[in-house]
């Protein structure tokens, strides 16, 4: 997980006739978006964005309504193209690329997923899956044993010759994922995938997509306006607002040190007992005082790991009522005592 | 999930002490509402807030509001406060009530009687010097007695109609004035709910929509009162208006522009336009001969298909096609059709005219597709073309028969010519609108995944359009059959010629019969092209 695969620098998109003006106002004057809006009547989408996302990493994007985060998305593909500022996919720079480039580039090593889907509806599933590599010139016997491959991966065998609008909302979606993997793409762009399907499907969607995630290992950026989406599928999240980065981090980064009030208004909710790690509130094995003085029982209380979330913790110090020790490959690293977990759980307050 | 926890989220930072009241209990801020009105109305805004209020207030059927300057000043009000739409509709009502007024009071109703009478008494006067000088050469007067007796007699009774005519007067005046009264009655009352919904419209669009009293609409109010109101009550009112008001005098005005005694400004433009066209005509008979030359070779070679070859074949084709394409019941509809056409004498002469619907459909579809392509994917391009189109569809089509004759001289191949003219336009909006109408995502979609703009095209907006695109095929389809009987105006063969000549002996009978062979040849193409088009997912 070291290579750059997506490198995002300094992108910034304003839409409108005067975007040239308008840009230079922003960075020279430093004039907010509701001046913007009214001195040139331009719109700005994303500000200064900057980000890398690595080999096989998930990298979600979250923020709401109109933070810039599909805006951002789209120029990673230059359906969108950038006002200042460059992307690089795969190392090379996407805005210098030619058209037959571009579409090259697009066809072999990005795949999309949209949130309303996006499929054709004049074509059975099986072309919608084999659509990138129709675009290639792929011949039809290969392209359909290809799409069939994929929508095995997906769980959709037995429909593939069905038209989308027979399919159910998940269903169509698991077919708009299947078709940005048909072209094995090393880059996977997800535009809130799951925003359009109701909970209990997004949640059973969720769980599938990251047993494929695993298993294909696809660079991915992930769009999503539910923070709960962003913590369970992310490695890494960015919280977008009004087209400002304002944080990038591990979810329990996020939730553990909120850049600011708005990010902290949002992890507020977030349960914290499957996300936070044992290694991330564990103390030093010396400042263990022991509960109430005595300081003799660490030998015999019961051991976990440091990846171990809150949630197994609890079970631990539960069987013993005695503090529990943390391990990292079988040696004894730190101490998680009643009182931090209870503190922890509790979220903010120091403990 | 954490939408609810957003939701508390976006609560907690809003709304800071928002309790929920029952609907009953909550109080009309009426201090904010005044406000608001008084800023709209400009001067007097104290009175329109209380009229409106009660307005506001009102449950059902009309609130009690009168407004005494509106119904004192009329339209002037309407004008003052920019209420355009009463304005005109209450001038023009009170303008037939002025007229009442007018011709009851000093308008002579009987005037023409009494002329008549004053000139009939003149002649009997005649006659009876007639008489007196018979008398005195000796001859019997009687004759010219009787004349005058008659002319008297006529006199007196126009006389008498004459003052019948103006007692009516002043029940004319009495109705002019009852006229005036009511509608200044309504415009009492109905000045303020009018004006309450301008003010509805200005708190949704403060920019467009007038507020308060201006200076500017009270002189245009007035400029439009006195030069409507004084002109049509005179017009009205007065026996023998100048000649000038009831004729526009176009000669004078003509003689302004135009040098030569016994032109105008019609004859030389008419003359000019006359001699453009021949100009042009000769000018590109060499295009216009070339383009007549195309349209007749795709029409022989339809026609070829469908007249040279044996009926038997080419009527168990249609009825396979029928078939085939949209199903056994337009298939025994079709056999129906081909049956009556060809008992009744009019194979051939249908088959030229589905040939010369052909090649009109096959031209304007090849050039109506592409060019509707163009039109959805530019919308600069579609609203330069937007006009001409109405106009290939408005203008009548004997307007631009002339014109094709002069280009193209007369038979077939104009005729095919004069019918794209009128059957172009839906294939052309039609696709335009499919294409318009692709869903955004989709398009994007494919460019997502490397589509060319011809691969997007073709993959994408094209298919989905498709039935968009059809429906236009279809409208053209039955546009240039209706053009059939016109073009036969200009030479053109087919049913068209047989109505034509059905409607120049007044023939009932054959016309009909004919009709019938046109309408059925438009039901079979029509359905055929429907069920064929149809797509699989459509069904």
């Amino acid at each position: 997980m070291t290579e750059t695969v997506v490198k995002a620098s300094h992108v910034w998109k304003v839409f409108g006739a005067r975007y040239r003006e308008a840009l230079d106002a922003i960075q020279r004057e430093g004039i907010g978006k509701p001046e913007v809006l009214k001195r040139f009547a331009c719109v700005v989408g994303v500000q200064d964005a900057s980000f890398e996302v690595l080999r096989s990493e998930i990298f979600c994007i979250m923020g709401l309504s109109g933070s810039g985060k599909s805006t951002l998305v789209r120029h990673v593909n230059r359906l969108i193209e950038p006002t200042s500022g460059n992307i690089e996919v795969l190392g090379r720079d996407i805005s210098q690329l030619g058209d037959a480039q571009l579409r090259e580039v697009r066809a072999n090593q990005i795949g999309m997923v949209f949130q309303h889907m996006a499929l054709m509806p004049h074509r059975s599933v099986r072309d919608n899956v084999a659509y990138p590599l129709e675009i290639r010139g792929v011949p039809k016997s290969k392209r359909w044993a290809v799409s069939d491959h994929t929508l095995e991966l997906v769980d959709l065998v037995g429909y593939e010759d069905r038209l989308p609008k027979e399919l159910s909302g998940g269903m169509q979606q698991r077919v708009g994922i299947a078709r940005a993997l048909a072209s094995d793409p090393q880059v996977l762009l997800m535009d809130e995938p799951f925003s359009a399907l109701d909970p209990l499907i997004r949640m059973q969607i969720q769980d599938q997509f990251k047993k494929l995630a695993v298993k294909l290992q696809k660079t991915t950026l992930f769009i999503t306006h539910d923070l709960d989406e962003a913590i369970r599928i992310g490695h890494r999240i960015a919280i977008m607002k009004d087209g400002l980065i304002v944080q990038v981090g591990t979810p329990e980064e996020i939730v553990m040190h909120p850049a600011d009030d708005y990010v902290r208004e949002f992890v507020k909710g977030i349960s914290k007992l499957k996300l936070f790690k044992a290694h991330s509130i564990m103390r030093p094995l010396e400042s263990y005082q022991g509960d109430g003085g005595n300081g003799v029982a660490l030998s015999a209380a019961p051991r976990a790991d440091e990846n171990a979330t809150l949630d197994e913790l609890i079970d631990h110090a539960l069987g013993s009522g005695r503090p529990v020790v943390i391990t990292s490959a079988g040696r004894d690293v730190g101490v998680v005592s009643k009182t931090q977990l209870l503190r922890s759980i509790q979220g903010d307050k120091e403990s | 999930m954490s939408d609810d926890t957003r939701d508390t989220a976006a609560v907690d930072v809003g709304a800071v002490d928002s309790s929920v009241v029952a609907a009953s209990d909550i109080e009309v801020d009426h201090a904010q509402l005044n406000e608001s009105i008084a800023r709209f109305a400009g001067p007097s805004g104290d009175y329109y807030a209380a009229a409106f209020r009660r307005i506001h207030n009102a449950r059902r059927g009309l609130p009690n509001t009168f407004n005494l300057f509106a119904a004192l000043l009329g339209p002037l009000w309407a004008a003052s406060r920019a209420v355009w739409g009463m304005f005109w509709g209450f001038l023009l009502l009170e303008m037939i009530a002025w007229v009442q007024i007018g011709r009851g009071w000093w308008g002579n109703p009987g005037a023409s009687f009494f002329e008549r009478a004053d000139k009939q008494r003149e002649r009997a006067g005649n006659f009876l010097e007639r008489a007196e000088s018979a008398r005195a050469a000796g001859d019997d007067p009687a004759r010219f007695e009787k004349l005058a007796e008659n002319l008297t007699n006529a006199a007196d009774k126009n006389h008498v109609q004459g003052l019948a005519a103006n007692a009516e007067a002043f029940e004319i005046l009495l109705f002019g004035l009852l006229m005036l009264l009511a509608f200044k009655l309504m415009q009492g009352f109905y000045a303020n709910i009018a004006y309450e919904n301008q003010y509805s419209r200005w708190r949704i669009d403060p920019v467009r929509v007038e507020s308060g009293r201006k200076t500017r609409n009270i002189a245009l109010g007035a400029a439009l009162v006195l030069m409507i109101a004084p002109l049509t009550i005179y017009d009205f009112t007065v026996a023998s208006p100048l000649a000038a008001l009831e004729i526009f005098p176009e000669k004078e005005v003509s003689a302004l522009f135009v040098a030569g005694p016994n032109e105008t400004l019609f004859s030389v433009i008419a003359g000019w336009l006359e001699a453009r066209i021949d100009v042009a005509a000769v000018a590109g008979a060499g295009a216009f001969d070339g383009i007549t030359a195309g349209v007749r070779s795709i029409l022989r070679a339809i026609s070829l298909a469908l007249i040279d070859t044996p009926w038997p074949v080419v009527m168990a084709v249609i009825f396979v096609t029928a078939w085939r394409a949209a199903g056994p019941r337009v298939a025994i509809f079709t056999a129906a059709s081909l049956v009556y056409i060809a008992l009744l004498g009019y194979w051939e002469i249908a088959m030229e005219t589905v040939a010369l619907v052909g090649a009109a459909v096959a031209i304007c579809v090849t050039a109506g597709i592409p060019l509707g392509i163009w039109f959805g994917k530019s919308k600069r391009a579609y609203h330069a073309a937007e006009p001409i189109l109405d106009l290939m569809q408005t203008l009548p089509a004997f307007v631009y028969l002339i014109p094709i004759i002069a280009f193209f001289g007369t038979g077939n191949p104009p005729g095919i010519l004069a019918t794209i003219i009128f059957g172009m336009p839906p294939v052309i909006r039609l696709t335009a609108l499919g294409i318009r109408g692709v869903p955004n995502d989709i398009k994007e979609a494919a460019v997502a995944f490397g589509a060319s703009r011809y691969q997007l095209l073709r993959d994408v907006e094209v298919p989905l359009a498709l039935p968009s695109i059809m429906t236009g095929v279809n409208q053209t389809i039955l546009m240039c059959l209706s053009m059939v009987v016109i073009i036969s105006l200009i030479g053109g063969g087919g049913l068209g010629k047989v109505i034509l000549e059905a409607l120049q002996y007044a023939a009932k009978g054959p016309g009909l019969l004919g009709g019938f062979a046109i309408l059925f040849c438009a039901m079979v193409i029509d359905r055929i092209v429907q069920g064929a088009f149809r797509r699989d997912d459509q069904k």
